[in-house]
């Protein structure tokens, strides 16, 4: 039951989705204040949500109903299960709550799954494109993502998400050695993409693919899979934040200090995505498996080297 | 008589029934239902009533312990819903006597196998499975023929090598009987006895570099034989013939479970690369069930009784959504007569229950939690991340093949999933108004696939503590009986609270407007497309193929340089054409030959 309350209430379905449109007004409000523009207003995320749901469901013909209509609830039940699973962590460190770090990669990837399937599941050719490209973006990130991943098990000598807590307690973040920063800023560019943010929004493609995986969504379904979407841009920053940068603390200033954590991540996030143009799907799998890579590579051998 | 007798002679002489001539299909799968419901019966008995042993001529010749119970009743399983699902699938054979009678001759021999305690008799048996494996591969017809002979050679070539091994241990240890037997590796004769060992188990699982029969035989045999032996019994032939040499017969040194471990991750990203690419149902399968392996490799060359739980909780997860997907393949055959992916597409609609099936295996062969295939993927990195309290840090790279090597399963399979079951069908498929299988094709299907789900949901409750823990605390009796590892992946609440999740979503369609749906054609910019313009599954990953060194790597095994059995048939070929040169048709050339000949035997007696 407690568990129930803390996937439902807080810090699961509801915080998340609350923080998450907040959140992504603030990557709307400063994208549009870089490109001189004035912005929405705060609750535009939720407006946006609302009439979204009141809006027909249009289903395309011919296509597996049942798969396009359910495949976008699988992925909104998976973040919430991530972000529940790292906001326990920070909270309870020392009870584990459902697993570990590897199940958190495993799930992690099932809101793209979903993304695919549904794409697929309706039939239409564009959308077809856009979730081979999706795919490949998961190859192409996953690669370089594990070796970041794998830095800090070397590190804190752990897979159990509160032990990796305790360990930057006890001996500083992650981020404080060399090899740290390495994995940090291949994950933030694996993160980059596993947002399927620009540069890497290959598979949505707005000019060239209009929508791509997203194409044939419509109402209640697409206000599902974009509050998804707003959640993920609070969660995959928050895993980021937990594995490199020592997590969230609760006790006096350093709540601000963890905010803050947050924030710089996401500035990164909305810099990057307003100061680079889209890359082709073949130059992102050629950046992932090549110098960020390598990269990645570095840091494992430093981290096991002990900088 | 003793039962275990029974379980290996009732399901021959059964299988000699069949070879009776006469056209009646009826009573030919009637004694083959009863001579597998037998089977699996008795395997259950007597897992139930372990341990047992039969001896003649001084020595325990025939031995059930918690490893061979296990696999025994596994085994009897499978042959069970094999032989359910080619009643159907098969019945319009050409071979039905010589299909049905090698089902329950191979079932004997497995047995046999799994039971015997004298290693003469093991290698009996497992011979004898080689012969089956022909004969059941040849039941696909002229076009079967060379992946016959192709798996003769490889399985037979190692059968051989296994009889030099057997020899081996023989002068090491003096004893046939496998319990007897406790070797170090302190000779090159005993890593010669062990590796020539593993060949042989290695050839039976599928592991590279001996896989290269897997792909052709299930190109081309029937799919109940595919989804029988190279998916399931020969899989748990390989694996319990290699953990009874890891933990049983050799004390396991450092540099062998090295050996293992190489060998395991190579395997995996390999053969899964090699599925990325393939453009047929059953050949991507083949090729994944071939990286499948190497994960069991990896948890036994651990070395831990973790890792051997985790590879033997792999194995039977393995067989349960290998053979599942297979009858779903099948299942799409037996509909409209392709397996490539070029001919079909959009089968999810038309095919409900066998999409359904496909899905929950292909998510559990990618790992994607709470299915089985999560948790034992899951316990087999628990188990490599605990190689790093031995020392060394190589442990990084199994932990990274293995984990990377889920992520390409997945891509393999979500291509499969598009190029079969969703995305466009092509022109033909919807004219030929395609709809689902019988009965007796969906029951097998679908009951595993839940097998599948109910495997994840209660590993630690169900499997492993009913099954593997016995088989662990038996063969590394160190931890006695106590699961090695503390649990930090609790299905249960995972997936209580995933379906939580997916009432929510619910809840946020009924908040909508879920009654004002309506149906239009699929949106594709105003342009005005061809028909039989559709995206199928065949360029998907060419990305990955024009990387630079990965796409000549890929070049090079499609162009099979990698395979030992071409490389081996390309050397005797050209060794045959030197010594054809020689072959003139002159009586005086020959007279010479002869003559040169009776010298050289001079010189060699004068020598003596």
């Amino acid at each position: 039951m407690e568990y129930l309350f803390a996937y439902v209430i807080f810090p699961g379905f509801l915080f998340t989705a609350v923080v998450g449109m907040l959140v992504s007004w603030i990557d709307r409000k400063v994208t549009a204040r870089v490109q001189w523009r004035v912005g929405p207003p705060l609750f535009q995320p939720l407006y946006d949500f609302v009439k979204l749901l009141g809006k027909e469901i249009i289903v395309p013909r011919g296509a597996s109903k049942a798969t396009f209509l359910l495949a976008p609830l699988f992925g909104l039940a998976a973040v919430t299960l991530v972000s529940s699973m790292i906001w326990m962590a920070s909270l309870y460190p020392d009870r584990g709550f459902v697993g570990d770090l590897i199940v958190v990669i495993y799930v992690m990837m099932i809101p793209s799954i979903a993304v695919i399937i549904g794409a697929f599941a309706s039939k239409n050719r564009i959308a077809s494109l856009g979730a081979s490209r999706e795919m490949k973006l998961m190859l192409a990130d996953e690669l370089p993502f594990l070796l970041a991943v794998m830095v800090v098990i070397i590190k804190s000598e752990a897979v159990h998400l509160g032990q990796i807590y305790h360990y930057q307690e006890t001996y500083g973040m992650i981020f404080s050695s060399w090899s740290g920063v390495l994995a940090m800023i291949v994950a933030v560019l694996c993160m980059q993409a596993k947002l399927t943010l620009v540069p890497f929004d290959i598979p949505e493609a707005e000019t060239e693919l209009m929508g791509g995986v997203f194409v044939e969504y419509s109402g209640p379904p697409l206000a599902v899979l974009k509050l998804t979407r707003m959640m993920m841009l609070f969660t995959l920053p928050m895993v980021m934040v937990h594995l490199f940068l020592g997590g969230v603390h609760f006790q006096g200033m350093d709540i601000l200090w963890s905010i803050l954590k947050y924030v710089v991540l996401l500035v990164v996030i909305v810099l990057i995505r307003n100061t680079n143009p889209r890359v082709r799907i073949d130059q992102a799998m050629r950046f992932f498996w090549g110098p960020v890579l390598i990269i990645g590579i570095a840091a494992v051998i430093l981290a096991l080297l002990g900088f | 008589m003793n039962p275990l007798l029974y379980v290996i002679a009732v399901p021959f002489i059964l299988g000699v029934l069949c070879f009776i001539p006469g056209k009646v299909r009826y009573i030919r799968e009637a004694i083959t239902f009863l001579g597998t419901a037998f089977g699996f019966t008795l395997s259950l008995l007597i897992f139930l009533d372990m341990p047992m042993e039969w001896s003649r001529f001084g020595s325990v010749l025939l031995k059930v312990d918690h490893l061979s119970g296990f696999t025994l009743l596994a085994a009897g399983f499978f042959t069970l819903f094999i032989a359910l699902y080619s009643f159907r699938y098969m019945k319009d054979t050409l071979y039905p006597a010589r299909y049905y009678g090698c089902i329950l001759w191979t079932f004997a021999a497995t047995a046999g196998a799994l039971m015997a305690n004298h290693l003469l008799l093991l290698l009996v048996f497992w011979g004898f499975l080689g012969i089956t494996l022909y004969l059941l591969v040849l039941t696909g017809g002229d076009a079967a023929a060379p992946a016959a002979r192709k798996s003769l050679a490889v399985i037979g070539g190692t059968d051989a090598l296994m009889l030099l091994g057997i020899i081996l241990i023989y002068q090491l240890s003096s004893t046939f009987q496998i319990d007897g037997i406790s070797l170090h590796f302190n000779s090159l004769a005993a890593y010669t006895a062990f590796f020539t060992l593993l060949l042989g188990a290695f050839a039976k699982a599928g592991v590279m570099p001996m896989h290269t029969w897997i792909p052709d035989v299930s190109e081309h045999a029937p799919i109940p034989v595919t989804a029988f032996l190279p998916a399931s019994l020969d899989k748990l032939l390989g694996i319990y013939l290699m953990i009874r040499m890891c933990f049983g017969m050799f004390a396991m040194n450092a540099s062998v479970n090295l050996v293992l471990l190489i060998v395991g991750s190579i395997t995996i990203l390999a053969s899964v690369s090699m599925a990325l690419m393939q453009n047929d149902f059953r050949r991507l399968l083949a090729y994944c069930a071939i990286s499948q392996v190497g994960y069991m490799v990896l948890g036994i060359g651990t070395g831990l009784a973790l890792g051997l739980m985790a590879a033997l909780f792999h194995m039977i997860n393995h067989m349960l959504y290998k053979t599942c997907l297979f009858f779903t393949a099948g299942s799409v055959k037996q509909q409209t007569g392709s397996n490539s992916f070029a001919d079909l597409g959009g089968l999810g609609r038309l095919m409900p229950w066998t999409f359904v099936s496909f899905l929950i295996a292909a998510f559990a062969v990618s790992g994607i939690p709470p299915l089985n295939g999560f948790v034992s993927k899951w316990m087999i990195y628990q188990s490599l991340l605990k190689l790093k309290d031995t020392g060394g840090s190589l442990w990084v790279i199994w932990l990274f093949a293995a984990m990377f090597g889920s992520g390409l399963t997945l891509a393999s399979f979500m291509k499969l999933t598009h190029a079969v079951f969703l995305g466009t069908s092509p022109v033909k498929i919807v004219k030929a108004k395609i709809g689902e299988s019988g009965f007796l094709i969906i029951f097998p299907m679908a009951f595993i696939a839940v097998l599948c789900v109910l495997f994840g949901i209660f590993a630690f409750s169900g499997p492993i503590t009913l099954f593997l823990q016995p088989i662990t605390a038996m063969l590394k009796p160190t931890i006695s009986g106590v699961l090695p590892m503390p649990l930090y992946w609790s299905a249960g609440t995972a997936t209580l609270l995933i379906l939580a999740g997916l009432i929510i979503g619910f809840l946020i369609y009924l908040a909508g407007n879920l009654k004002n749906v309506r149906e239009a054609d699929s949106f594709t910019g105003g342009e005005e497309l061809p028909v039989d313009t559709r995206v199928s599954g065949i360029g998907f990953y060419d990305t990955v193929r024009d990387l630079p060194v990965l796409g000549t790597l890929f070049k090079r095994a499609e162009a099979k340089w990698f395979d030992l059995y071409e490389l081996g048939s390309n050397f005797a070929y050209s060794v045959g054409g030197l010594l054809k040169k020689a072959h003139t048709g002159l009586l005086n050339l020959y007279l010479l030959y002869i003559l040169l000949g009776l010298i050289i035997f001079l010189i060699l007696l004068m020598g003596r």
